[in-house]
């Protein structure tokens, strides 16, 4: 029985995607789980990089760093930069609301109810709107220094 | 103690993410805004190229930098990875596996990362 209920209440990967009754925090936490996975994995492709090619001296790393000096790989650059604006302010949130600084006074369960989800809405978009503000502010650093 | 092992990880998870917020914050400001410095006044020239890398790596306050960062890093990012993970099976045998597959990629990348700043940092 116990087994079965573990069954009955396990999303698997659909629980990646799908938000079911959740509200719009379910899809923060989804743009999180990519960016945190896009940083990870470009992450380790800068250590190998940056191990690989720079222990071989000048010569090799200049070249490999003009292989890199195009737009596409600077298109590329720019979606870190954005992912980790992303990551960090909304991780940022998390950890407040985990630490209980954003949820607000418990207050007693009158009608009509207000779930910490609304009484935190204004920080969402508080942290929303200086995402936006940042990655603008850096895209313009990026086409100004030439594409 | 072993019981709150996850309390204690996901803990760590916190205070390296609020560090790696400021130490990638400084990295991606000094590597990619050329311009937004110039306007504070700071002039930055060519942050990427072998001689500034040269100069930068020279310092050990920069060598104490990034081998902090990368601690961080690694941990923050592998922690996390694990995490997801262990969501795809909920088999304690495979658990294991995860574990002990994600600590070794991460002792790799960490002798890795620091092997290179510290042969350079040395000459």
């Amino acid at each position: 029985m116990a087994r079965r209920q573990v069954k009955e209440n396990y999303l698997g990967w659909r629980g990646w995607v799908w938000a079911g009754r959740y509200q719009a925090e379910r899809y923060l936490y989804l743009l999180h789980r990519i960016t945190g996975l896009g940083l990870v994995l470009y992450l380790m492709l800068h250590l190998c990089v940056m191990t690989v090619f720079r222990i071989q001296g000048q010569d090799v790393y200049e070249t490999i760093m003009r292989l890199f000096d195009n737009p596409v790989f600077k298109a590329g650059e720019y979606l870190i930069f954005a992912a980790f604006i992303y990551h960090a302010l909304n991780g940022l949130r998390l950890i407040l609301q985990e630490l209980g600084f954003i949820l607000g006074k418990p207050t007693p369960p009158v009608y009509p109810y207000k779930d910490s989800l609304r009484k935190k809405r204004p920080i969402v978009l508080a942290m929303i709107a200086v995402v936006l503000i940042f990655v603008l502010v850096v895209l313009f650093d990026f086409v100004n220094g030439g594409f | 103690m072993l019981g709150m092992r996850h309390t204690y990880l996901w803990f760590a998870q916190l205070v390296t993410g609020a560090l790696i917020a400021m130490f990638l914050g400084i990295h991606m400001v000094i590597m990619h805004l050329e311009d937004i410095l110039g306007f504070f006044g700071v002039e930055i020239h060519e942050p990427t190229s072998w001689g500034s890398m040269i100069e930068r790596a020279g310092k050990g306050s920069w060598l104490a930098f990034y081998i902090l960062f990368l601690a961080f890093v690694l941990y923050h990012g592998l922690n996390g990875l694990r995490g997801i993970l262990l969501e795809l099976t909920p088999s304690a045998k495979v658990e294991r596996i995860i574990n002990w597959a994600i600590i070794a990629l991460g002792i790799i990348a960490f002798a890795l990362g620091t092997y290179v700043p510290v042969a350079l940092f040395q000459g």
